[in-house]
């Protein structure tokens, strides 16, 4: 190892000198501690033993400078004093100093030092190559990890597009929705679109459990449930003869979907389904496990709507209940997810239907986009975080009493 | 997941030691339910006291174990709160399981059929 030794003294300086060399270490020496300093700054010393009183610069010193400088590696320092007092000791420990010796240097003392400084540069050095196959093996990760969250925005995007054109209408009603999946991917998903000319479909469903399993099947759903009859849809009946298909009612078209959908694994979906019938205003619902959605009347109070039902994919031949109602032009229906009523604030209180209906209450807004953009400003408040901890589905629908689109 | 284990009238009860029973413990959960049914006690009551939040995984896995012990044993629900009872409603999961106010009344009901020929409970048709 090569050492540095400081020490204005040649005598002490050359009888070291030898006491390194028999120990097979080089020795570079200093006569003063600028020159010291200096040779420290060229690089490559990582062991200095340094006398303290020194002209232009005492060893103490040239500690605290080593000390504060960065020269990519440790640097051990060991100061030699004649006074030995203990208050010496200390202040040369403050500066960092890493080992003590007191003249008259005893030559073993002095070699069994050297070694333990040598063992603490070898430390040190194995510290370093850990630490850079760590930042490897962080940088790998890192990597990785970017490839699986640039497959998820990916598989974000996808979803989005199937979602309802913002702007989307069918004859008699208009939609605004919002989506923020928990995690890049939703579990929830939801539509609307017309059946024929005569009736428009909608729904929202949440499956159960969360991520890429959940979001697959949301959107398998969403593919399956299409008003194209061609397709096998299960909210239509389609007679192969006549070539005629007709618009299956609510609990008709969720039981198909039950029956086509048992789960294997325990997973289900909860659902509302809609079907409205444009000239005659009428308007039925199957809920599935899910939420109840809630009717606003035009002029009148938010009431919650429905008995509950079972969730869809848990047993074979189940029946389904629908609820019916005649819509008036300007009557309102909001679906949403659980993530709403369940959003839990700091606190540990859900948010809960009666808030819900408390804020549609007390925002009669005039526009659907305001509605759930304030609706969404509420439970953000609520929940203290944009970052919910479930999905956030809300699907607004306004039933305008138009007959034609 | 840790259940408490009582024998009420030779019916085992498990009163689940966790409050929120969601996705991250539901394997353990599902697991363990299905080992005590299969460990020789057919009847089962969950006492689900302590729990305040389940969610879509959790009722999927109450569910799972019910299918999964089927016909060769009992699975029954008791104490269950306000909030975790709205939702068994608004799920008709009071139609599939058989849910008691207490664990003495659930085991006084499961031990009088004990012997008895037992049906699979019905799974909600109307």
């Amino acid at each position: 190892m090569k050492i540095l030794l400081v020490d204005d003294d040649p005598v002490a300086r050359s009888f070291h000198s030898m006491l390194l060399h028999m120990q097979g270490h080089e020795v570079v020496e200093a006569a003063d501690g600028e020159l010291a300093w200096r040779l420290v700054e060229e690089g490559h010393i990582t062991f200095v033993v340094s006398d303290w009183m020194m002209p232009n610069l005492a060893g103490v010193d040239l500690c605290r400078r080593i000390r504060a400088s960065d020269f990519g590696g440790y640097v051990y320092v060991i100061l030699c004093t004649s006074k030995g007092a203990k208050s010496d000791l200390v202040e040369g420990m403050d500066a960092g100093a890493d080992d003590f010796l007191v003249k008259p240097i005893s030559p073993e003392e002095f070699r069994v030092k050297v070694r333990a400084g040598e063992r603490v540069l070898s430390l040190q050095q194995g510290l370093r190559e850990k630490n850079r196959e760590l930042a490897n093996i962080n940088n790998q990760l890192h990597s990785a990890h970017k490839l699986v969250e640039d497959d998820l925005k990916a598989a974000a995007w996808m979803q989005q597009r199937l979602l309802p054109l913002p702007a989307q209408e069918a004859a008699g009603v208009r939609c605004a929705w919002r989506l923020r999946p928990f995690g890049y991917i939703a579990g929830d998903i939801f539509n609307l679109f017309p059946l024929d000319e005569n009736t428009v479909g909608f729904y929202l469903l949440d499956v159960s459990g969360h991520g890429v399993p959940a979001a697959m099947m949301s959107v398998t759903l969403s593919m399956v449930l299409t008003p194209d009859a061609t397709h096998g849809s299960p909210l239509k009946r389609f007679d192969n003869t006549s070539g005629e298909s007709q618009v299956l009612s609510p609990d008709g078209a969720v039981r198909e979907l039950n029956r086509r959908f048992q789960s294997k694994d325990d997973r289900y979906f909860t659902m509302i389904y809609g079907v409205l019938e444009i000239r005659s205003s009428k308007l039925r619902l199957a809920q599935a496990g899910h939420p109840s959605p809630i009717l606003v009347r035009r002029g009148g109070e938010p009431i919650l709507v429905g008995n509950g039902g079972m969730p869809v994919g848990l047993w074979p031949e189940i029946e389904f209940d629908c609820l019916d109602f005649v819509v008036a032009p300007g009557d309102r229906l909001l679906l949403y997810s659980d993530g709403v009523t369940e959003c839990v604030s700091k606190g540990g209180e859900t948010f809960g239907e009666a808030r819900l209906l408390a804020f549609l209450r007390e925002h009669p807004s005039p526009s659907l986009d305001e509605l759930l953009d304030g609706l969404l400003a509420k439970i953000t408040s609520w929940a203290g975080t944009s970052e919910f901890t479930d999905d956030v589905s809300l699907l607004a629908l306004d039933f305008t009493g138009e007959k034609t689109s | 997941m840790k259940f408490e284990e009582t024998l009420v009238q030779d019916v085992l009860v498990l009163r689940v030691h966790e409050g929120r029973i969601v996705a991250d413990v539901v394997p353990r959960f599902k697991e363990s339910l299905i080992a005590y049914a299969k460990s020789g006690k057919s009847s089962i009551v969950l006492d689900l006291s302590d729990v305040t939040f389940i969610d879509s995984s959790g009722l999927g896995a109450l569910i799972g174990s019910l299918k999964a012990i089927g016909s060769g044993g009992e699975l029954v629900l008791c104490s269950a709160r306000d909030g975790v009872m709205s939702m068994f409603k608004l799920t008709r999961m009071d139609k599939v399981f058989q849910i008691y106010a207490n664990p003495e009344s659930a085991a006084a009901a499961l031990s009088t059929r004990n012997g008895a020929d037992r049906e699979k409970p019905h799974s909600g048709d109307r």
